[in-house]
């Protein structure tokens, strides 16, 4: 069980004139558990932000509040310093703006809070501090906290903490009324500022625990320099943090603290009823996004859907993920998206009004042993980090063919990509994976341990928890033949009819992407070998099925193809309309209707997938994918939901199932074309026993009854 | 054609993306490793794309152990001379004196005044780098007793607190190619830093903008050695030659040293973002070019 969370953050200030001195102290003081270390901002000797950037890369968890005189800056130079202060320290900045008399801490807050605001293209100000159209971003790790010391008013009406003294108790207990006060007036909850109170020593720990119960401080800084003396810090930390932590606590449970500051009001104003943020867990709150916070516009959609989620939590521990399951139980009137990486083309992670819960920060990649290939991997890691983590030893794991997908939704659906037919599906080369069931329990699964929920976890993981690491062995892959081709099509049938053909003959070394659009066909086609004169006899067949308007080969890295594609932020509107199918061959009749759906004008995006090869190696009732005897899976996207169905309804009859990934449709009927009778049985036995609530119902819900989903 | 004779120095010319967010950072621990002399980094503060350069310098520099930095170069317009200053010089406390300075006079002036920079003409800025230098090396100078003063046109300081003195004499290196800017060079520069890429007139135009900074250091009372020759270079390694820096690594050898020999350039900063090119650099070329020039100065002096 772990310490009860208290609200009050002890830190140090360092007054060195030593700036080495200073960094042992701030290293020190992360060793003593403390929660920040305070570089004051000086209007000569040492540079505070260049010694605050330096001991964010000697130092790993510390929260680091920088001082700032906003008259020594350039201010649009420091909001992008300060955004790339807390992405590099991994969210872990504040901002305390100190008294100046040429620029008003205010003013300097307003373009500092817009040049960290994405949502505009350009910021313009024009006061004592000017800015002619600025580029505002990049967005910040976290929402950057602004103090101020000072005037307690400006603070009261508009910073997010005021930092003062403990000189003069009778003075401080004045501000600290003060600061409430001008909170108040301006509409304020006094609970959204912090209230932090540096001391050089102190005699009365009860006069500062009253601070606490009486006064609502929220954090004690001890200031340090070289004179201080010898073992100050640790009496600090042994003697009054324990008294400091507990009449934290105490002031919660009387109300007088909230456990984590309030949001502003603007932001709280665009809550969502019916879900219960103050009662969250310190520890999720501390990372979790809702609407009007400066993260939430980079991540509320997701690949292709655009969502607008009530809140997101973005656990960064196992405990955090069974905490924000425990979470979701309490919220089973609303939707309930599970995310990776968010590029799902089903958009299931996502949703309008709900929770989502967002693995994206388990992404670690770790070779567990070097001979078998053993490799654990966090569900929120991208596939072109797996790659490029594993180009160095000369592996490679298939995922699909974009490299922002994230591993947990791919990996528990089944993963066809360029590397599929010689090495079968992602799934495939999954030895077990460790997971947080509904009621959250926490529990490994792999052919000894639990087997049948890892039967299911291998295309219907969605269903029965969060997998919160893969252990995979994957495969040795040199450098790989990548050909993109681009043929003119005149007749799509036929084009259709020979691709089908060429691709059974083909090794299975080779695996071909087909993309359909008008007169154009796309091949993407990997070759799993470094030897050119093998390369181009594979791709030979293909590149004569019609004639060639365009050609690319090359030999490169496994990882150089997954990074292809740069990341780039999810900001999709609407919904997704795609649909998936798979064939066992092409046949004239599947051809025909293609080509006649291609010329309806209701589809963008038609792709086929080969599969077979050691996809079919594998026996339908292994995985809970089963569809083994598939030789392409088809996807295609439009814009008009009926429009796409009436001419894929056509399709319909030559499938012998689906892909879940790829199908945006959630009516049940296609939970019985991703799962045959005999693997749904054997699914819906399993989540009776698990999941028999239905927790988790937004993703191909194996239990009818309780799939609300989300709205369509 | 002059070889100033300064020990060489091999680089590396880092783009600081903000996404991913330790990949310019991981290019310079890499290039620690790896034993390269040098990391720079761009500066262009109204990129939104990019790291702030005297953020990710400081988070950097504490993440190696023994590599110099520098950004390349230091978009003055938009970072305060005394400021800065005090930057570099704490920061070249907390390495040990790993830490340039590279400098420029700002060139995209319509960002610039975006972000709250004044614009200038190209005389006025390389005024106002002028006296930026001057109040640089006023705040680094602490043996001179009293506040620094500075009246210049466009960066003033009245009577400021000198300090902190930097660990070791960071040396101010100037990006430019126009005759005044050579000029200005000459006078008061410790070194040049153009790029290859930005020579119109092609390498050749290195001889004909060190002979304006070596006239310009003479007459300053400076010696031309005492202003280095950096050159920041692109590149490709192939197995075959495609031209200057594309090809072999023997080529690439061939080629610096001459650089070396026949320009006097004797620090090469390579543009890299990728690991795979850096190492090449480090391991096939660096040695190699300075063993090369070692064996010609011997045989020459």
């Amino acid at each position: 069980m772990s310490r009860q969370h208290s609200p009050i953050k002890l830190g140090v200030e360092l007054a060195h004139d030593d700036v080495a001195a200073a960094v042992d102290c701030a290293v020190e003081a992360e060793r003593l558990g403390l929660d920040l270390v305070v570089v004051p901002s000086t209007s000569s000797g040492p540079d505070g932000w260049s010694l605050v950037s330096w001991i964010a890369g000697r130092t790993d968890r510390i929260g680091l509040v920088a001082g700032i005189d906003p008259a020594q800056r350039n201010l649009g130079v420091l909001g992008r310093a300060s955004t790339s202060l807390d992405r590099l320290s991994g969210g872990r900045l504040t901002l305390e703006l100190h008294p100046s008399p040429e620029i008003s801490p205010a003013e300097a807050l307003t373009v500092l809070r817009r040049m960290w605001d994405t949502s505009t293209r350009r910021v313009r100000h024009d006061g004592a501090i000017k800015l002619a159209g600025a580029e505002p971003g990049p967005l910040p790790a976290h929402d950057i906290r602004i103090w101020m010391s000072g005037d307690v008013e400006l603070a009261g009406s508009t910073a997010d903490g005021w930092h003062g003294r403990l000189d003069d108790p009778d003075q401080l207990a004045q501000n600290l009324q003060l600061l409430r006060k001008s909170a108040e007036k301006a509409d304020r909850d006094p609970h959204e500022l912090e209230r932090v109170i540096t001391l050089t020593t102190w005699d009365d720990v009860d006069a500062m625990t009253t601070l606490v119960t009486e006064h609502g401080v929220t954090a004690f800084i001890l200031r340090i320099d070289e004179n201080s003396p010898e073992g100050l810090l640790e009496r600090f930390v042994q003697e009054i943090a324990p008294r400091l932590r507990e009449a934290g606590r105490q002031a919660v449970a009387d109300g007088a603290l909230t456990p984590s500051p309030v949001r502003r009001a603007e932001i709280r104003a665009r809550r969502v009823s019916g879900i219960d943020y103050d009662g969250l867990p310190a520890h999720l709150a501390a990372n979790a996004v809702e609407p009007g916070d400066a993260l939430y516009n980079s991540i509320r959609s997701n690949y292709l859907r655009g969502g607008s989620p009530g809140l997101i939590l973005r656990p960064q521990s196992v405990s955090d993920v069974v905490d924000a399951v425990a979470f979701a139980r309490r919220h089973r009137h609303i939707p309930l998206g599970i995310r990776s990486g968010g590029h799902g083309v089903s958009g299931r992670s996502t949703n309008d009004g709900g929770l989502v819960i967002d693995v994206g920060a388990l992404n670690d990649i770790e070779v567990l042993d070097r001979d078998r290939r053993l490799v654990r991997i966090g569900p929120g890691a991208r596939w072109r980090d797996v790659a490029t983590a594993l180009q160095p030893y000369g592996w490679a794991l298939g995922s699909g063919d974009h490299g922002g997908v994230g591993v947990g939704g791919l990996a528990t659906a089944g993963g066809i990509g360029y590397l599929s037919r010689k090495h079968g599906l992602t799934i495939d080369h999954l030895q077990s994976v460790d997971m947080v069931l509904a009621d959250g329990t926490t529990v490994r699964a792999g052919r000894s341990e639990n087997p049948e929920l890892f039967w299911a976890v291998r295309g219907a993981g969605a269903n029965f928890g969060i997998v919160t690491s893969f252990e995979f062995v994957v495969d040795e892959v040199s450098d790989v033949g990548w050909a993109q081709l681009a043929f003119h099509v005149s007749d799509p049938e036929e084009f259709l009819l020979k691709f089908g053909e060429t691709v059974a003959a083909t090794p299975r070394d080779t695996t071909p992407f087909l993309i359909m659009n008008g007169s154009t066909a796309h091949v993407m086609a990997m070759v799993a070998s470094d030897d050119p004169d093998e390369i181009l006899a594979q791709l030979r067949p293909i590149a004569q099925i019609a004639p060639l308007v365009q050609q690319q080969v090359v030999i490169a890295p496994y990882a150089a193809v997954m990074n292809m594609f740069p990341e780039s932020p999810h900001q999709a509107f609407g919904e997704p309309v795609s649909r998936s199918g798979l064939v066992t061959s092409i046949t004239p009749g599947f051809a025909a209707v293609s080509a006649r759906l291609l010329d309806s004008g209701a589809v963008h995006w038609f792709q086929l997938r080969s599969m077979g090869g050691a996809i079919a190696d594998v026996e339908p009732d292994a995985t809970a994918f089963a569809h083994r005897d598939a030789a392409f899976q088809i996807t295609a996207m439009g814009s008009n939901a009926q429009r796409v169905d009436r001419e894929w309804d056509r399709l319909r009859p030559y499938f012998s199932g689906i892909y879940t990934s790829f199908e945006a449709d959630n009516s049940p009927q296609r939970l019985t074309e991703a799962f045959p009778p005999p693997t749904l049985a054997r699914l819906r036995k399993l989540k009776e026993q698990l999941d028999p609530t239905g927790l988790f119902r937004d993703n191909f819900p194996l239990t009818d009854s309780h799939s609300v989903g989300s709205p369509a | 054609m002059t070889d100033y004779g300064h020990d060489l120095m091999f680089g590396t010319f880092v783009t600081p993306i903000a996404q991913p967010v330790q990949h310019a950072v991981q290019q310079a621990v890499l290039a620690d490793r790896l034993g390269l002399d040098l990391v720079t980094f761009q500066d262009h503060p109204y990129v939104s794309r990019f790291h702030d350069t005297w953020t990710l310098i400081p988070y950097a520099a504490a993440r190696t152990e023994r590599v110099r930095l520098t950004a390349n170069v230091t978009n003055l317009p938009l970072r305060f001379p005394a400021q800065l200053a005090r930057s570099v010089a704490t920061l070249d406390r907390l390495t040990g004196g790993r830490i340039e300075l590279g400098l420029g006079a700002g060139g995209f002036w319509d960002a610039i005044e975006a972000m709250g920079g004044r614009r200038l003409r190209p005389g006025e800025a390389l005024t106002a780098l002028e006296e930026g230098v001057q109040i640089i090396r006023g705040v680094w100078d602490t043996s001179t007793p009293g506040g620094l003063t500075v009246d210049g046109k466009f960066h003033a300081v009245r009577g400021a607190k000198r300090g902190p003195a930097p660990a070791h004499r960071p040396s101010i290196w100037i990006g430019g190619y126009k005759p005044r800017m050579l000029r200005t060079i000459g006078t008061i520069a410790d070194g040049w830093l153009p790029s290859a890429q930005n020579l119109r007139g092609g390498i050749e135009d290195l001889a004909r903008g060190s002979e304006i900074i070596d006239e310009a250091a003479e007459s300053a009372g400076r010696r031309p050695q005492d202003v280095r020759r950096l050159l920041n270079l692109t590149g490709d390694f192939d197995d075959t030659s495609r031209g200057f820096l594309q090809g072999p690594p023997d080529q690439w050898v061939e080629e610096l040293t001459d650089l070396a020999l026949t320009y006097g350039t004797s620090v090469f900063i390579l543009f890299s973002d990728d690991p795979g090119m850096t190492e090449m650099f480090a391991k096939e070329v660096a040695p190699a070019v300075r063993d090369e020039v070692r064996k010609a100065r011997g045989t020459t002096s």
